[in-house]
């Protein structure tokens, strides 16, 4: 078998002697090219190997939010995703929202106007699902927001400032 | 826009955000305890327990050993060998050891530990770890620890140095862990008095705190010196708990402490710092531990409560005699379950005034996993019980329950359970707005919408802060005239560096951009004695205040002199020491320090609170002072399902003087959501002591989706009050009996044991089939 061999659309890849397979993604509009093992999850390889802290796990089975990453654009938990099947895809973390000067995305700027969190360990996964939101229903009513919210937790229980702060953020980015 | 406004205290320049770091925590870059790498650092996995009860008979790590990447392995065993190391930690009893060295309390018990060069090798190695065990008679519930067939602990428990509150009673031969009392007045006269007396039964299911960030912390050692970065709410009680396993002074051991991805009590104690620091000495390298989800769950519980609750009461309303037999579960290891009994024990007083009161409060030993403080400490437990048994009084005897409530809430100066008078009493006047707010009609109990029924539910509760307690602050006024607070109050999401900053700014007129406030850092910080019992704001609060007036006082002799005036005549402004008055007669503070040659002017304060039971009574001072909380719940049950919305929930707290606004409001906020999950849905469910829910597709916490739709608070302030009290923990006891009362007067289905599920309602509804009264139909 060569390095890569597609076999009914699955690349089959050469590992190496510590059962790594060489990768590239495309993080923040960056491309990085990393070993992983094949059952590491994306969210390990950001945190572990890219070094972006912002996606965190919080259960580890894709039911608290905690470590969502838009791929294309699309909340998913990192926790759940082999890293190796998100090449090929946009990915975007809490990281890649912020201007090269650390200017706040105007939905960082509302959360912090209405201080929508406590802890702030969900605050990222949160700001992510609510970006999909606004991208998918500019006009996203207040129940429509909770509906799209309802798989990221926040333990410290920050709801409605949470709320408050994706409707500001939702009349921001109309501008 | 609307963006919320921030807030100006009165009197002062500040301009108060929600949270100092705001900026760094949208960006997804503040730093907790899990995101510190160091050079060479190697991850540690746990070998725990499968049995709930079992002796150890052989371990056998050599074949772990020998997998490449392994760099240490330490059994239970190994450690009974070392003389250097005093293997045992716990609060109060020294009862858990770092690892299991005789035998395993509880499924998820760890025996064994594992360093290696990532943690692929660390788990893969845990599978080579051969452990025999030898399964014992396991104590599973309550009445199995009271029938003492199997003992969980055979020895007595070690005792160690512990807080000033502690009381101890424990009994030989017993699973009996620890016993609080409260005698009252006279308990026979009292029910002698009462025309009617009634008694219940409630129960309260374990729960966990589920903080986003399991616990974890990287040790190593440095020149002789433990350092630690570990996400915990109590470095110092860390710190001693190290220092006498390794042997070592308290100066040996460093610990720092990141902000913290949530608490809620679960962080208090030692708790995965031992056994790190055991890796990290054996290996010489940084070593991490970092919990899953899955080991969470086991790491840390509320308490599983019962609590036989007996009420006397007159024929006009008054509540006259109290008796109440608690049993806190406080599984393996105690923890903090002895005091925690005393603060639920005395707790089911409640904010009544009642002259006859006896207590026997109870920590029980059981194989689940440890319990100990979880936010409420004991309240909700102990309020389920009473607030649950106050409607239940009322409707037996046909009375309003918010006119019976009002007629037996403590009055300002009337004794609380403990015996001291009750000062800056809000209790009426919170549970007046709450019955406004949630339109509550004396004369409607339930409105029936097609299938549905909707119902309301009050409660009101009383809540001790730890008492005594000590809390110092160290502060420096730099040649700039800015000022540093040193404090180890940990962060966790409460704002708590933010309100401390206030709290110290506003005493020397400063701008918020003129303060810096540190992490906690053992060898620089000074003590606190936990960020934990809704006592950081105030207590510490107090410390960096005491500190900062000081500082206050330095500068006005140096500008008495300066200026050739009598301090009296001095005032600050807008970091300038004046004339009082007289602005064009002041000297800045950089200029006072610089004159002084002091390169920064220097205060430390101690704040610690007096007070203490009387161990035979219960007596005393239980509480600096009294937190105070209502709750007020409207809710929909589906009758065909048993389903549970809540509509409508109103929290009530009384705060004193608001320090921060935005997180006063996040605080309260926070308490609905985690209350009206042990309402409605949490419970760690066991089987043969297999916790069979330990993850969060299986247990259910709220989300954003489960929140009431209309939430209002009465975040009560008290202008000229000087008192700040605590409020991340108040308003959370009443969410479950206001849930429960509303179901009841909706259903006329009365849940004793919660959750409140649909299953328990649907149940309670073919059960009790009566007609309910004063339900109005309404068109569906």
């Amino acid at each position: 078998m060569t390095a890569e061999d597609t076999v009914a659309g699955v690349t089959a890849r050469a590992v190496d002697g510590d059962g790594r397979i060489s990768i590239t993604l495309q993080v923040n509009g960056r491309e990085q090219r990393i070993q992983v093992r094949p059952h590491h999850t994306l969210l390990e390889v950001l945190r572990n190997e890219l070094g972006l802290t912002g996606p965190r796990e919080g259960c580890g089975v894709g039911m608290c939010g905690a470590c969502t990453v838009l791929v294309d654009g699309r909340p998913v938990s990192g926790c759940l995703l082999p890293a190796a099947l998100a090449e090929g895809h946009e990915l975007t973390t809490i990281e890649g929202l912020e201007g090269p000067n650390g200017e706040l995305h105007p939905i960082q700027q509302a959360f912090v106007d209405h201080t929508g969190f406590q802890c702030s360990y969900c605050t990222p996964g949160f700001i992510l699902t609510s970006k999909a939101l606004l991208a998918e229903q500019p006009d996203a009513s207040r129940d429509e927001a909770r509906a799209y919210l309802a798989g990221n937790l926040c333990r410290c229980g920050s709801y409605v400032k949470i709320l408050d702060s994706v409707m500001d953020a939702k009349e921001r980015l109309k501008g | 826009m609307d963006s919320h406004p921030s807030f100006a205290p009165s009197g002062t320049q500040m301009q108060v955000p929600g949270m100092l770091d705001a900026n760094l925590r949208v960006r997804g870059r503040v730093e907790y305890a899990m995101d510190a790498k160091l050079p060479g650092m190697i991850h540690a996995k746990l070998l725990r327990s499968p049995h709930a009860h079992a002796r150890l008979v052989s371990i056998d790590a050599s074949r772990a050993r020998a997998l490449p990447g392994v760099i240490a392995v330490i059994t239970g065993p190994d450690l009974a060998n070392r003389d250097d190391i005093y293997p045992y930690y716990g609060p109060i009893f020294r009862d858990q050891s770092v690892l299991v060295m005789d035998k395993a309390r509880f499924v998820g018990d760890p025996v064994a530990a594992v360093a290696a060069i990532d943690l692929d090798t660390a788990q893969a190695a845990l599978d080579l770890i051969d452990v025999e065990w030898e399964e014992l008679e396991p104590v599973l519930s309550l009445d199995d620890a009271l029938a003492a067939g199997s003992i969980v602990h055979d020895e007595p428990p070690r005792l160690g140095q512990t807080f000033a509150d502690i009381i101890v009673r424990t009994e030989a031969n017993s699973n009996i862990c620890n016993h609080f009392k409260l005698r009252k007045g006279n308990i026979e006269d009292g029910f002698a008095q009462a025309d009617h007396v009634f008694e219940d039964v409630f129960t309260s299911p374990p729960v966990q705190h589920v903080p986003m960030e399991t616990h974890n912390c990287v040790a190593w050692w440095e020149n002789g010196v433990l350092r630690l970065i570990s996400a915990t709410q109590m470095p110092f009680s860390v710190r001693a708990q190290l220092a006498e396993i390794f042997k070592v002074p308290q100066t040996r051991v460093r610990i720092t402490v990141p902000t913290l991805g949530g608490g809620y009590g679960a962080k208090t104690y030692a708790k995965v710092e031992p056994v790190t620091a055991v890796l990290a000495q054996v290996t010489g390298r940084p070593v991490r531990l970092h919990l899953t989800r899955e080991e969470e769950f086991v790491t840390i519980t509320k308490h599983g409560m019962q609590i036989r609750m007996k009420t006397g009461v007159t024929r006009d309303g008054k509540i006259v005699a109290r008796h109440s037999t608690c049993y806190f579960n406080t599984g393996a290891y105690a923890d903090i379950g002895p005091r925690l009994i005393k603060n639920g024990g005395f707790g089911t007083g409640g904010p009544h005034k009642i002259d006859n009161v006896w207590v026997d409060s109870y920590a029980v030993y059981t194989n689940l996993a440890p319990a100990g403080a979880f936010r409420g400490y004991g309240v909700s437990q102990a309020a389920w019980a009473y607030e649950s048994q106050m409607d239940m009084i009322a409707d037996r005897l046909g009375w309003d329950p918010y006119e019976f409530r009002m007629k037996n809430l403590l009055n300002e100066g009337e004794p609380v359970m403990t015996g001291e008078p009750m000062y800056d009493a809000h209790f009426k006047d919170l549970l007046a707005t709450a019955a406004e707010r949630i339109g509550w009609d004396a004369n409607v109990k339930a409105v029936r919408h097609g299938n549905k029924v909707r119902g309301k539910g009050l409660s009101v509760i009383i809540k001790a802060s730890v008492t005594p307690s000590t809390s110092s602050a160290s502060v420096k006024l730099n040649e700039d005239g800015s000022l540093q607070i040193l404090s180890s109050a940990v962060e966790m999401g409460q704002g708590a560096e933010t309100t401390l900053s206030v709290l110290g700014g506003e005493v020397l007129d400063l701008r918020l951009d003129q303060v810096s406030i540190t992490h906690p850092d053992t060898d620089f910080t000074p003590y606190d004695q936990g960020t934990s019992s809704s006592r950081n704001t105030y207590s510490m609060g107090t410390a960096v205040k005491m500190a900062v007036e000081d500082i206050k006082q330095q500068l006005f002799r140096l500008a008495s002199d300066d200026l050739e005036v009598a301090i009296g005549d001095l005032e600050v402004f807008r970091g300038r020491v004046q004339v009082k008055g007289v602005p064009e007669r002041s000297v800045g503070y950089g200029d006072l320090v610089r004159k002084a040659r002091a390169g920064n002017l220097l205060a430390t304060a101690v704040y610690a609170s007096n007070g203490g039971l009387d161990p035979e009574t219960g007596q005393g001072i239980g509480s600096v002072h009294w937190h105070q909380a209502a709750g007020a719940a409207e809710v929909e049950v589906d009758l065909d399902t048993g389903r549970i919305e809540v509509l409508k929930y109103h929290a009530g707290v009384y705060a004193g003087r608001i320090a921060n606004p935005a997180q006063a409001e996040l605080q309260t906020e926070g308490n609905i959501a985690f209350g009206l999950g042990q309402a409605l849905y949490e419970e760690m469910i066991y089987d043969g002591g297999q916790l069979q829910n330990g993850n969060l597709a299986d247990y259910m916490i709220v989300s954003i989706e489960d929140m009431p739709r209309q939430i209002s608070l009465d975040v009560l302030e008290r202008h000229e009050s000087h008192d700040i009290h605590g409020i991340g923990e108040t308003s959370l006891p009443p969410c479950m009996p206001a849930v429960g009362n509303a179901v009841f007067r909706a259903t006329g289905v009365r849940i004793l044991d919660l959750p409140i599920t649909p299953e328990k309602v649907l149940r309670g509804l073919r059960a009790n089939a009566r007609p309910q009264a004063h339900v109005q139909e309404i068109d569906a």
